[in-house]
């Protein structure tokens, strides 16, 4: 049941936690990560394929970049009145890039992406006093974008990335109900995605020899999930006509559409500024809806309001070229929460975040060369009621540490 | 190529890990106790205050109890040792309970009692009432299932006599038939256990027991209520002008064990079945009944019975109507609601008098009749499938004895500006199922 796509590669690779608003995956390209991951409006090399396509002209080589970030994200609640915290154990995960870019001639460059820009791991254990909504989820999403761009002027740039998406969620809770023995029953939710498609097209605009700009629009993109698996564990026999075994569900998770505008600016041949502002359309994320085969609990639906709201995310970065070989790179930004009061949950307990970065960018060669980064979040600690989204009350507070490495060759 | 690869995202993810011992914190204020003193925490009152679950008394049931719950929860804010008079393992299953083994429908579990492992160490004088192994070291809980507040200051209300007694109070009494003996009145033991804090949860059973037997054991006078609850809250302030908690009385009509057999709902099976109820009313006079009639859960409405030459549900005809015994009538209903209301104007009067925090236990499961979810549970005072009642229908499963404690822990914190965090609930079973 689960895609074959997805199945083709190591299922520990693509989780990422969400670590920016909602269960969005801003971990695109190690030299951008340095730079707060701006990068919309300056040419990245072959991450222009995801940050702005439109710059993708204006590579002067070819290229090859992989990368990967190792994500471990700590997440701390605890309920009010209580003088207890728990610590959600999430592990470390592997959001990950790979671009390929060529250029056919100096006009027309093709380019092909692969990474991951949603997902969310979190791992709260069977003990905490909000099992009953969530103990695990793992979200994975992975995106494939085929890109063209053509270069209309020496001044502009167009391009256009045809993106497929697939995924897979795998959701467990415990369920209400204890046996003879008082173990408590499970539930969980397993099942890859549906192939989805969407676009991101970014036209880039070299002004100045010194200002740049761009705008890019990503597409939303549904990931829907049909004849997942329900699986149930320690349910007592009494109860098991309301947990029937056999059961599939189905279900549409928004993976929302992001405009974003940015801005270049190179001071000198050294430094270069850089910054965004992004339009995330959160709020297509309205609930959470469970289509189930049989009743589950006495009911065919189970279904949670979202109510997201949109967000902006605001980006600045700078990187300092210390000489041919070294790059040195700092960057920070500010990223909205789109859950609103009331609507907190325990699989994205989110918040306002504000991210740190610094990177360097080596080159051994003309051909060969590494970025590394490491990017610090810290969201704000918040307190929410949980009211509207049947999540869990108390206070949440986030943090996560990600280093990342990048290889990238060119020719 | 490879190895370099390799050896900087080992590097890397060492550093990441090194990072990650910098977990979040969230700041909270330390747990305080306020203006209390709680070395020495005493908690009075009847079988909820024991721990009683599942129609007994039983070792689980004890270590659940709501005061065991306080005591946990205060022992963070300097709270002192709890002792309870816990059966030791080999007994753990006390008096015995009920455990639920099946359905025989799905609306009529299979309840089956426990009776090995049993604290049973003979029986009574009276010939009924089977004692319980003996406690006689120093203890703070001081619940005895059954007490009412008329009992409190009967001498040899816990001694072995042919004419009866509470075996519960008898296991903690010593066996000297003196007055600070065997015949040690409830509110003298009260007075010596020198309380620092208090709860006193106590009035139930002078309603409750009129209403489990359809309004066949009398109610509490008003004025024997009184005078005994004044001795009670002297005995527990005493010298050491200790502070505490009174805990009003509950709606009887909020428990499962009156409102499973939804009077209206057999009613309409009855009509459907071209008859009506009948039930015997409080002055022996049969009648038919009426949705404000409470059917007890012990009762055998509907079980096929043969009435002339006819098998007829119980209650069904008015040859076979239901006997006192199993209906709470629309008057003692009545008879109920206002003692309860008259009992707990007393406490909430004795609570002002001495300035004590008043748990308003009444208007809190008044306002969960309806019922309510926390943390993705929902909970309702339905019996076996709401989690807040066990299987006697009347008493708390160890879930809902850590939700009252949390409520009593609310009332206290706000009346003593103290600050004992409350419990996770999660963490106590709700009914287990077979």
């Amino acid at each position: 049941m689960k895609s074959k796509l997805l199945a083709l590669f190591g299922s520990a690779l693509l989780s990422g936690t969400a670590m920016a608003g909602g269960y969005q995956v801003n971990l695109a390209s190690q030299r951008q990560i340095g730079m707060g991951h701006t990068g919309t409006g300056i040419e990245t090399g072959t991450s222009s394929i995801f940050f702005n396509p439109g710059a993708m002209s204006f590579i002067r080589q070819n290229g090859i970049t992989i990368g990967a970030s190792a994500l471990s994200s700590k997440i701390a609640y605890k309920p009010s009145e209580s003088n207890i915290t728990t610590e959600a154990d999430n592990g470390i995960s592997t959001p990950f890039h790979v671009y390929g870019a060529y250029k056919v001639d100096d006009l027309l460059t093709v380019g092909l992406g692969v990474y991951t820009p949603f997902g969310s791991g979190v791992n709260w254990g069977t003990e905490w006093n909000g099992r009953f909504g969530l103990n695990e989820i793992d979200l994975k999403a992975i995106f494939f974008q085929p890109t063209v761009s053509y270069k209309v002027s020496d001044k502009l740039g167009l391009g256009v990335g045809f993106v497929v998406a697939t995924g897979a969620v795998n959701l467990q809770r415990v369920l209400p109900v204890q046996n003879a023995q008082g173990a408590e029953g499970g539930i969980e939710l397993d099942g890859g995605a549906k192939t989805g498609f969407g676009v991101n097209v970014g036209a880039f605009f070299q002004a100045t020899e010194k200002f740049s700009i761009g705008i890019d629009y990503r597409s939303k993109i549904e990931l829907e999930v049909e004849g997942g698996d329900v699986l149930f564990t320690n349910v007592p026999a009494a109860a098991r006509g309301n947990f029937p075994e056999g059961t599939e569900f189905s279900a549409m998770l928004p993976l929302p559409a992001t405009l974003s505008l940015g801005l270049g600016y190179k001071v000198n041949e050294q430094l270069t500024l850089a910054a965004d502002v992004s339009h995330v359309g959160w709020s297509a994320y309205e609930s959470l809806r469970f289509n189930f085969t049989q009743p589950v609990g006495g009911s065919n639906v189970s279904e949670s309001a979202r109510n997201y709201d949109d967000a902006f995310i605001y980006r600045i970065g700078a990187e300092y070229q210390l000489n041919d070989k070294l790059a040195l790179r700092a960057g920070a930004y500010y990223d909205q929460t789109p859950v609103q009061d009331g609507y907190l949950t325990p699989e994205t307990p989110d918040a306002d975040s504000r991210g740190i970065s610094g990177g360097i960018g080596y080159a051994f060669s003309d051909k060969f060369s590494v970025d590394a980064s490491f990017l610090y979040i810290n969201k704000k600690e918040r307190t929410d009621t949980a009211e509207f989204s049947r999540g869990v009350s108390g206070t949440f507070k986030s943090v996560a540490y990600i280093p990342g490495l990048a290889l990238n060759y060119n020719f | 190529m490879k190895k370099f690869f390799y050896k900087s995202s080992m590097l890397a993810l060492a550093a990441g890990m090194l990072l990650t011992s910098c977990d979040p914190e969230i700041d909270s204020a330390n747990p305080s106790s306020g203006e209390l003193n709680l070395e020495n925490y005493v908690a009075v009152g009847n079988s909820l205050t024991a721990g009683y679950q599942d129609n007994g008394l039983y070792l689980e049931g004890q270590l659940n109890s709501y005061p065991a719950i306080l005591a946990q929860q205060f022992a963070f804010a300097g709270g002192g040792e709890f002792k309870q008079p816990l059966f030791s393992d080999a007994q753990r299953n006390g008096s015995g309970y009920l455990r639920l083994t099946g359905f025989a429908s799905p609306t009529s579990p299979t309840l089956t009692p426990v009776r090995e492992n049993l604290a049973v160490v003979g029986m009574g004088q009276d010939g009924k009432t089977p004692l319980l192994a003996p406690y006689l070291e120093p203890i703070n809980n001081l619940g005895i299932p059954g007490i009412r507040m008329a009992d409190v200051s009967t001498p040899g209300y816990g001694f072995n006599n042919p004419m009866g007694f509470n075996p519960y109070y008898e296991r903690i009494l010593p066996d000297d038939v003196t007055p600070t003996g065997a015949l040690l009145p409830y509110v003298n033991r009260v007075a010596a256990s020198n309380p620092t804090f208090f709860t006193m949860w106590l009035g139930n059973n002078d309603v409750l027991g009129y209403a489990t037997s359809g309004g066949i054991a009398p109610i509490t006078p008003s004025n024997t209520f009184q005078s005994n609850l004044d001795a009670m809250v002297n005995a527990l302030v005493g010298q050491n002008a200790a502070k505490g908690a009174i805990i009003n009385i509950p709606d009887v009509t909020a428990v499962p064990f009156f409102t499973t057999k939804a009077t209206a709902q057999i009613m309409q099976s009855a009509a459907a079945a071209k008859t009506k109820l009948y039930i015997i009313d409080k002055d022996n006079q049969m009648r038919e009944a009426k949705a404000t009639d409470y059917i007890l859960l012990t009762s055998t409405v509907g079980t096929p019975e043969t009435v002339g030459t006819n098998q007829i549900p119980h209650g069904f005809s008015p040859f076979n109507p239901l006997a006192n015994s199993e209906v709470l009538d629309e008057a003692e209903v009545a008879a109920v609601k206002a003692a309860t209301v008259d009992f707990n104007n007393k406490l909430a009067a004795a609570a002002q008098a001495k300035n004590l925090a008043l748990v308003d236990m009444n208007t809190f499961f008044n306002s969960i009749k309806g019922g309510f979810a926390q943390n993705g549970v929902a909970y309702s005072p339905t019996f076996i499938t709401g989690n807040l009642f066990s299987l006697d229908a009347v008493h708390l499963t160890p879930r809902g004895y850590a939700i009252v404690a949390n409520e009593i822990i609310k009332n206290i914190n706000s009346k003593y500006n103290a600050s004992i965090p409350q419990v996770d609930v999660t963490q106590y079973r709700a009914v287990l199922l077979p």
